[in-house]
């Protein structure tokens, strides 16, 4: 028995080691690939020319712009409507009642769909329903929005990532301590002043680590902007809602999969992918960076 | 003299659970009223009650009355938010928001739409709670960074800032050292001038230092209620002079 403890007490810290060790290593086998032969092409002239000769010359900007763009849009269509939502639920809605049980049980069944399937959600709900009624309704049936465009796009991920905003805004709303919530109510605050002065400022850091997850997980995503704005190559930047556009995990798809010369195309596929993951490391440092100034402001008032 | 609040028949639920029972009490304007039993007797419910504070509890229901100055407290028709302002409550825990010890201050006010003579108002309250001469140059500072026992002198200060004409305290000393309670306690005793005071206490030597009437309560139950000298000298229950000796509790 006591031998048995013995060899138990070296090799469980050991295995449970080896599994950190194991998971360090992927990542750092990954990314230095990537770092590695991405860098090769990496330039000035990479990230701000066009893609020329069927892709295996020049330059991803259109697909820089692009990501960028569809993902501040759907930030700014997330955002709110997630947070919004989660304060309701947390906030206002009685819990037992049947409407909140069943907005629950959408989120956690939004969160299980497939990428893929949004990507003809929005196709189907966004381009061909919402589109076609603009267009209908606003500019006399001539073709404007009932076609793939940034806007889709950004509002399909926003319905991608919806469920992350409200999980973390809930999350957020329920640390802060009943306690502060009591003793304004205590001085006579409103249910909306309690929200407004007290639960908000408590919770909005947490409300913008959603945000920075969503931004995480909509940046990276392809299959949902496939049917809904993304281009295969475009030699124009988008300049209004209903332009198409290029994207960087997009642009990787097609250079996989649909170059005519693979073996060209590889260096510069390479060095997509590295920018690709640099694009969303910044777009995450920015939120981040708007989280910690946020949370100094409240502070220091 | 009529009593400034009048409880009558006053019952409680939490769900299917009696938390009172049938409570009639008056409470007389310019008194510290102790509200004193062992813990789970209703003392709280009883207080949360007066500023409606239970309504928040989702399973909670009331009957019977309330008035205060001859308004019904209990009717549909009360603004609970204004009524919170006139009776102003003090938790056993102090609660001070994570802001500075001015916005903590200016909080109240600020509800009501208030931002004129703030100041002078916060300098009153800070007095009146035995608390401005150690505050009076860190009121920029974090309200987090003060003791425990300053914090809950911010609460009731912070609660005098509503200017209400019913202070309502729970256990407010209860995790307070015995400099902190004094003071307090020194603080009830000038306040009473102006407003009413109900105090619930788990200290039973308390209520006989400031209060002018105790109410015993045991099992959701107002045993009785007199002047506290008649209650601690001369109880017509025997539970009471059993608790107040010592023997349970």
């Amino acid at each position: 028995m006591k031998r048995l403890i013995g060899i138990a007490s070296w090799f469980f810290p050991s295995l449970t080691g080896l599994c950190c060790l194991l998971i360090l290593a992927m990542v750092v086998i990954i990314l230095g690939d990537i770092a590695l032969h991405g860098v090769q092409r990496l330039s000035w002239e990479f990230v701000t020319a066009e893609p020329r000769v069927g892709m295996t010359e020049g330059g991803i900007f259109p697909a820089i712009f692009g990501t960028v763009l569809l993902v501040i849009l759907m930030t700014i269509a997330v955002v709110p409507l997630g947070v919004a939502t989660a304060i309701y639920l947390h906030e206002y809605a009685r819990q037992q009642s049947k409407i909140v049980h069943l907005v629950r049980l959408a989120l956690q069944n939004l969160a299980g769909v497939p990428s893929i399937v949004f990507g003809l959600f929005g196709l189907g709900f966004f381009v061909a329903f919402l589109g076609s009624g603009i267009d209908a309704v606003v500019f006399g049936g001539r073709l404007t929005y009932a076609q793939p465009c940034v806007l889709w796009a950004s509002l399909t991920l926003a319905v991608l990532t919806l469920p992350t905003v409200v999980v973390a805004t809930e999350e957020a709303l329920r640390a802060v301590p009943r306690n502060y919530r009591e003793a304004a109510y205590a001085m006579g605050a409103t249910r909306w002043q309690v929200v407004r002065r007290v639960v908000l400022p408590q919770s909005v850091g947490g409300m913008l680590t959603g945000a920075i997850l969503a931004i995480s997980r909509g940046a990276g995503e392809v299959a949902p902007i496939m049917f809904t704005g993304a281009a295969y190559y475009l030699p124009y930047l988008p300049k209004k809602l209903n332009d198409q556009f290029m994207e960087l995990g997009y642009h990787i798809y097609v250079m996989t999969t649909q170059s005519p010369d693979v073996e060209a195309t590889k260096p510069i596929l390479y060095s997509t992918v590295l920018v690709l993951l640099l694009v969303t490391f910044a777009l995450n440092f920015t939120a981040i960076i708007i989280r910690s100034r946020i949370r100094r402001k409240l502070r220091s008032t | 003299m009529t009593p400034l609040i009048e409880v009558r028949n006053y019952s409680a639920w939490y769900g299917t659970q009696p938390a009172l029972g049938d409570i009639s009490l008056d409470i007389h304007e310019g008194e510290i009223l102790a509200v004193i039993g062992p813990a789970g007797g209703g003392k709280t419910t009883f207080l949360r009650g007066l500023n409606r504070m239970n309504d928040l509890d989702p399973g909670f229901r009331a009957s019977g009355s309330i008035r205060l100055h001859g308004v019904e407290l209990l009717g549909k028709d009360i603004d609970v938010a204004v009524l919170r302002r006139h009776l102003g409550m003090v938790f056993a825990v102090p609660v001070p928001f994570p802001v500075s010890v001015y916005q903590n201050l200016a909080f109240g006010p600020r509800l009501n739409g208030h931002t004129r003579d703030v100041e002078a108002l916060a300098e009153k309250s800070l007095k009146a709670a035995y608390l401005w001469d150690e505050v009076k140059d860190r009121l920029r500072q974090s309200a987090l960074n003060l003791s425990g026992g300053q914090q809950q002198r911010l609460c009731l200060a912070r609660t005098l800032m509503l200017e209400p004409a019913v202070l309502l305290l729970d256990e407010p000393c209860s995790g307070l050292d015995p400099i902190s309670t004094a003071k307090i306690e020194e603080a009830l005793r000038e306040l009473k001038k102006e407003l009413t005071v109900v105090l619930v206490t788990n200290n039973v030597m308390q209520a006989s230092r400031v209060a002018d009437r105790t109410a015993f309560f045991l099992q959701g139950k107002l045993i009785e209620a007199g002047t506290t000298q008649q209650i601690f000298m001369n109880p017509s229950e025997t539970m009471t002079h059993e608790y107040i000796s010592g023997r349970f509790g």
